[in-house]
């Protein structure tokens, strides 16, 4: 990376950062029991009642944490989903992800077996569905995003109608459970170190790749004759793209909108420089979910709102609104 | 906090012979437990609940529950409940805590209980697993029959300290169920349909607590052999089934508009008889002391289609 390069990308960089922090402190300062900043002060201190210690360090930090890692994931496998698909439609859920995980998790939660296994459950299924999708994908040899992103589109349809099949047989009293998984919720994500950990590997092992990225973007026949090694470059990088939206969507369900937004909301403003945007996506989608998250456990506080909600809500009107002003 | 939390690996350790002396001594609902005022009881998935002193603090997790605690005398103990927690009239002044659904964890934890009393099949597992393991007391619980709801009454009445009015409950809840079972016990059975909503139309099965209630004075669930609770049907399997009695529930206390689209099958035996009846939803479909009134009004129904054969 030369040095001018550094110059630019480090502000931006910082200022996500610097918000992503505050977004975290709001979200362990604000709940709906009222804590004021000198008890809140007293908490990290170590100190303060107890109480005040089991809702902050307990309930709000790990969520916290969960909230901005699973956005970070989602954001950072949208953008990846983005350049090797050259799509601007494309979402870490393009390749019926998101649809394999449900089904896994329904299934697990039709048998009211424990979150953990619902967890487990969900994984599986978003890899079952990952190796069909590439399985179906490769066929015969000609190997095209149009033909990767058109096998996804429609494998996702089919665990659509799997899911819906298994909402209509479940016992009634374990619909809104199930619901509630598919909208997304973050109130399922017990430790958010998981999540933590595998976003901070992926950041380090894609931001290197960036150049080759930029490259890539450009298309697979100018990746190929400006030196980038094309084929075993995309296929590692859908299978990180792949295992970072699995264990998003295990981690607090199947949450829309940000993997698609986030990495466009960036680009509209940071330009399309993969070395700058994957990092960038991470801290954004972080913030976003964080945001929404406390928002969604406070608007209506005692009455909780899932998380999918609140980031469309939150998304839609920033995302228009600099989509407006860069005509 | 002076309450003993009885945690997993404890749970799974054999118990002192004197604690199941103690429990099976309550379990039969004989009285109450006086071990320097610490008292047991097991919940409806087996663990043992323990408290040092009767609970002054509690929450409640669904409408039913809050209805049940106010049977056994503890209503004025609860200090959180959910939304819709609308019976008795005092439960409307209880500070909410979310829904039963999705429960506002803060705003529970704020209100310092000493005693969670959840919904097995109603509350999501994992927020209530994280009270537990956030060292609250919690008791799970569930009323799949009518000795369910006696037994739970006496159980809430030991952890609240509230025996004599709990224990009384249960005795007239028993005995109301003893004089309905004598007073139909010859009586011929009648083939009924029993409406729980509208749009998709479901109705109950076997094992539901409405079919056991329809049971004691004669009724036969047309659909009490489908495998799940609270099944979908379509009118087609309904007028080939041509119950005698329709019986349905509705949105609110007094609105019997679901019985209205049977009436153009004038060819149906329920239909000819006017045997279409609406109950209050409330008296019914909930598992507590107040079965007993809707199981009397059902009863009354079903006897009133006897008389027009």
């Amino acid at each position: 990376m030369y040095r001018g390069d550094l110059h630019r990308m480090l502000p931006p960089l910082l200022l996500l950062a610097a918000m992503a922090l505050v977004s975290l402190a709001l979200a362990v300062g604000i709940g709906s029991v009222p804590i004021s900043l000198a008890e809140l002060w007293a908490v990290l201190m170590g100190k303060g009642e107890s109480l005040h210690h089991t809702l902050v360090v307990d309930l709000r930090l790990p969520r916290a944490l969960a909230a901005f890692a699973t956005g970070g994931l989602l954001g950072v496998a949208g953008a990846l989903m983005q350049v090797l698909l050259r799509n601007p439609l494309a979402d870490p859920y393009v390749l019926g992800l998101s649809g394999g995980a449900a089904v896994g998790a329904l299934l697990a939660m039709v048998f009211g077996l424990g979150m953990t296994v619902v967890s487990g459950s969900a994984f599986a299924g978003a890899m079952v569905s990952v190796v069909l999708v590439f399985g179906l994908a490769h066929g015969t040899g000609s190997w095209t995003p149009t033909r990767l992103l058109l096998t996804g589109v429609v494998v996702a349809a089919g665990w659509g109608a799997v899911i819906t099949f298994m909402l209509a047989i479940s016992p009634t009293e374990r619909i809104p459970g199930m619901l509630y998984w598919l909208m997304g919720d973050l109130a399922y994500a017990r430790s958010p170190w998981t999540a933590m950990t595998v976003l901070g590997l992926a950041c380090l092992l894609i931001v290197p790749l960036g150049r080759s990225l930029n490259v890539l973007a450009r298309g697979p026949l100018q990746a190929a004759a400006l030196g980038v090694a094309v084929r075993p470059l995309t296929w590692s990088i859908y299978a990180v793209a792949s295992l970072l939206t699995a264990v998003a969507v295990t981690t607090a369900g199947s949450i829309g909108f940000v993997g698609l937004i986030v990495p466009h909301m960036l680009r509209l403003v940071l330009g399309n420089d993969q070395r700058l945007i994957l990092p960038a996506s991470a801290l954004g989608g972080g913030i976003l979910l964080v945001l929404a998250d406390t928002l969604a456990r406070t608007l209506l506080a005692p009455e909780q709102l899932p998380v999918g909600v609140i980031t469309a809500m939150l998304g839609v009107p920033t995302f228009l609104f600099l989509l407006y002003r860069s005509r | 906090m002076d309450v003993v939390m009885i945690d997993q690996d404890d749970r799974l350790a054999p118990v002192p012979s004197w604690l199941r002396g103690v429990v099976l001594f309550s379990l039969f609902g004989m009285a109450s437990v006086s071990l320097a005022d610490s008292v047991c009881v097991e919940d409806d998935l087996q663990r043992l609940v323990c408290l040092e002193a009767p609970a002054e603090r509690i929450i409640s997790l669904s409408p039913g529950v809050t209805e049940l605690l106010f049977a056994a005398g503890a209503g004025e103990r609860i200090v959180g409940t959910t939304s819709f927690s609308d019976y008795p009239e005092a439960a409307e002044a209880i500070p909410r805590i979310g829904s039963y659904k999705r429960i506002d964890m803060e705003n529970l934890l704020a209100k310092e209980p000493d005693l969670v009393v959840a919904w097995i099949s109603g509350n999501p597992t994992e927020q209530v697993e994280r009270l537990d393991e956030l060292g609250l007391t919690v008791y799970w619980g569930e009323q799949r029959d009518f000795e369910d709801i006696a037994h739970t009454l006496e159980r809430y009445g030991q952890l609240a300290g509230t025996e004599s009015a709990a224990n009384q409950a249960a005795r007239d809840f028993r005995a109301g169920i003893a004089e309905l079972n004598e007073r139909h016990a010859d009586a011929p059975v009648v083939p009924y349909l029993y409406q729980i909503w509208d749009d998709p139309m479901m109705t109950v099965n076997g094992e539901h607590l409405i079919s056991e209630a329809a049971a004691v004075c004669g009724g036969e669930n047309i659909f009490g052999d489908l495998p799940r609770l609270t099944p979908r049907v379509d009118r087609e399997s309904v007028l080939a089934a041509d119950p005698e009695v329709i019986v349905a529930g509705g949105m609110g206390e007094s609105n019997p508009a679901w019985l209205d689209p049977w009436r153009e099958y004038r060819d149906m035996t329920a239909v000819k008889r006017d045997n279409l009846f609406f109950i209050p939803p409330s008296t019914i479909q909930r598992p507590t002391p107040r079965l007993l009134e809707g199981m009397r009004t059902l009863c009354d129904q079903l006897e009133e289609a006897r008389e027009r054969r």
